[in-house]
């Protein structure tokens, strides 16, 4: 099974030193690739680092911190692994949040000499934010600490209660240290009192599964084949059948599927994350999301979600572009409900004017029609970014049809 | 859902959002396994013809093999093939002798800056991975560039749940990165399944064969006995040898290829 995994948790808590050492542990390294950033280790005067198999900018070298997401990949036991790595420093919660949105599994890393600092909160409340429910804390750099079980325990009871403010409960923690390689890839003779399973172990044991959800399917464009109109797009949730009766919003239109193409071939079905084409028997265009007439789509011209902004400030009563899926409409910040502290996940002021940088807040957004779903229902539909011009913050939908 | 098919799922929406997004898109043909199974991504994504240029980058120090391979499959896909070359460096005498960095820079980035200065390309899709070399592991899916062609991984747009960053006030073209989330195993297995042509350079011949191919004189085997795709999967499944191992252009010295890629390099 493919299993997207994110390394997160504060700036030099030793995400990318855990990244290398599994790389390294598990025989993923290229041969002459340690030669080589011996190589490197001594041209910097820096002494050799498991970080450094994946910090591959000069300047993530001389200044000894990640800057941007990486993907790396390799093969565990039973599962294959994209594993991310993303910076640790708050300028690059941007980056950050590019490694994190496709990840399953999340892995927060916490130093036991340092234990929770402000990236550890702020990432755990964004991965929250991003839906990823399977999440997991590596206690790192246990040999600083003379691998004592009660620097371990301190620090467990800590995280467990920042992320049970968050919802996180029954999670596991391991003792590690990435530089040694305990607990990463191999267990620990130095940890006897742990007893528990290595990272590799919990994270070739993960699944992920997809629900039963009613049929999204959202339209990319529509090209002429061989003289036919197909419409192409991805099937985003559920299952489309050749002779479905669906219906295409926010343009209301009505019709049957006829065919269901693919490059030279016909299908007689559809699954979820199927970039396919159809052919109707009315015209529809980009932007529109599909479902059966028994279960359809409704679109909804205002609704309250969870962003986080990046660049930039957002006032009350400000314009700007809003794309979920392939529609892109204008929108207004309505209402700036509640400001949301991105370390802790607590309300810190009651209608605001205006959020800035980094911060996150509920909002009430009025737009141009468009499918909308909850994140909890339909997580696909429920996310969106804000544009101007860049792409400068990113939300998910917490309630629609106000 | 098997794991190729979800590789493949997500380029063909890549391409296709590109295809939407952009007014005028190109995509980029080095006649390699890679670029060429792009090439079928995107007929597949348009159910046939590519609707668009297909750019082969000549330097003229490509091997023989790949001008033959290249002009029989660009006849048979019916593709609107452009061929890009720096005439002026190369009668300026401009090769691997006068510097492996100068020679990348003008023969392929100036060739490619040219092709895309008369044709007006506003999209570019190449088929660069992550696990080729730590460097392209940074890239974004839509990767801005400025008119100087010049790479800003300092500040890389914002890119989740497939939103793409569109052209923005500041650049002028976007390199689109439809494999990115493939490893060299997933698009050999795929070169199988599909049953897509393939150079037979990278075949073995007496004990050695091309892994990864590029200009002639900066490029060379490996020892291997794959005389078959089977046989070259097989072989990946076990290597340690890194696939770019045979480019001279990687390896020169420190963060060449980071150099390279800011300045424009693919």
């Amino acid at each position: 099974m493919n299993v997207n995994v994110v390394i997160i948790g504060h700036v030099d808590h030793g995400k990318s030193t855990l990244i290398g050492r599994l790389l390294y542990d598990s025989e993923s390294v290229t041969e002459g690739r340690v030669e080589e950033i011996q190589k490197l280790a001594e041209e910097y005067k820096k002494r050799f680092e498991f970080a450094y198999f994946i910090d591959s900018f000069d300047d993530e070298l001389k200044e000894e911190r990640t800057i941007d997401t990486t993907g790396v990949m390799f093969k565990g036991q039973k599962n294959l692994y994209s594993i991310t790595d993303v910076p640790g420093h708050k300028e690059f919660i941007k980056n950050m949040l590019t490694g994190a949105s496709h990840a399953d599994v999340a892995v927060l890393v916490v130093a036991a000499d340092e234990g929770i600092q402000e990236q550890t909160g702020r990432h755990a409340f964004l991965i929250n934010m991003l839906g990823i429910k399977q999440l997991l804390v590596v206690v790192n750099k246990m040999d600083i600490v003379d691998y004592k079980q009660e620097v371990f325990q301190a620090i467990k009871s800590g995280v467990s209660k920042l992320l049970a403010s968050l919802g996180y409960s029954n999670i596991e923690f391991i003792p590690a240290s990435a530089m040694e390689g305990d607990n990463i890839y191999k267990p620990s003779p130095r940890m006897k009192w742990y007893g528990g399973p290595t990272l590799i172990q919990i994270l070739d044991e993960v699944e992920v599964s997809k629900e039963l959800r009613p049929l999204r399917f959202v339209i990319q464009d529509t090209y002429t084949v061989d003289s036919e109109r197909v419409v192409v797009g991805r099937v985003e949730s559920g299952t489309l059948r050749r002779g479905d009766e669906v219906i295409f919003q926010p343009s209301g239109v009505r019709g049957e599927i006829r065919k269901i193409k693919v490059f030279q071939g016909e299908l007689e079905r559809a699954e979820q994350g199927d970039s396919i084409g159809i052919v109707l028997d009315r015209e529809v265009k980009r932007g529109d999301v599909c479902g059966l007439v028994e279960a359809p789509p409704v679109p909804t011209e205002e609704f309250l979600g969870e962003a986080v902004l990046l660049e930039n400030k957002l006032r009350r009563g400000d314009t700007l572009e809003l794309r979920c899926g392939t529609r892109r409409v204008c929108c207004e910040i309505k209402e700036i409900r509640e400001k949301i502290n991105s370390e802790t996940g607590e309300i810190v002021e009651r209608q605001p004017a205006e959020i800035g940088e980094n911060e996150a807040a509920t909002i009430l957004f009025a737009t141009e029609p468009l499918v909308v779903e909850k994140f909890s229902e339909i997580p696909e539909l429920g996310r969106f970014i804000l544009v101007r011009d860049r792409n400068i913050g990113a939300g998910v939908v917490l309630e629609t049809g106000i | 859902m098997s794991e190729l098919q979800d590789l493949e799922n997500k380029s063909l929406y890549i391409i296709r959002e590109a295809y939407a997004e952009f007014k005028k898109p190109a995509v980029l043909w080095s006649t390699g396994k890679d670029s060429t199974a792009a090439l079928w991504l995107c007929r597949k994504a348009f159910l046939g013809e590519i609707p668009f240029p297909v750019i082969h980058i000549d330097t003229g120090y490509k091997f023989k093999q790949m001008y033959k391979f290249r002009d029989a499959i660009a006849a048979e896909w019916g593709l609107d093939l452009i061929v890009a070359e720096n005439e002026e460096a190369r009668k300026a005498g401009v090769g691997p002798q006068t510097g492996k960095f100068e020679c990348c820079t003008q023969l392929k980035t100036q060739a490619l800056m040219q092709c895309l200065g008369e044709n007006g390309f506003d999209a570019l899709i190449l088929a660069i991975r992550r696990d080729e070399h730590g460097i392209r592991a940074k890239e974004r899916y839509f990767s801005p560039r400025d008119e100087d062609f010049r790479w800003n991984y300092k500040d890389q747009p914002l890119e989740m749940w497939d939103q793409y960053q569109g052209i923005t006030e500041d650049k002028t073209h976007t390199r689109v990165h439809p494999i990115l989330h493939w490893r060299e195993l997933d698009v050999w297995e795929y070169v199988k399944q599909e049953g897509i042509p393939i150079n037979p350079m990278y075949f073995a011949r007496d004990g050695k064969r091309y892994r990864s191919l590029g200009c002639e004189p900066c490029t060379s085997t490996i020892d291997s006995d794959a005389k078959t795709i089977d046989e070259i999967v097989e072989e990946l499944r076990t290597t340690k040898i890194a696939e770019r191992s045979g480019r001279a252009q990687d390896k020169e010295r420190s963060f060449t290829m980071q150099k390279l890629r800011a300045l424009g390099y693919m």
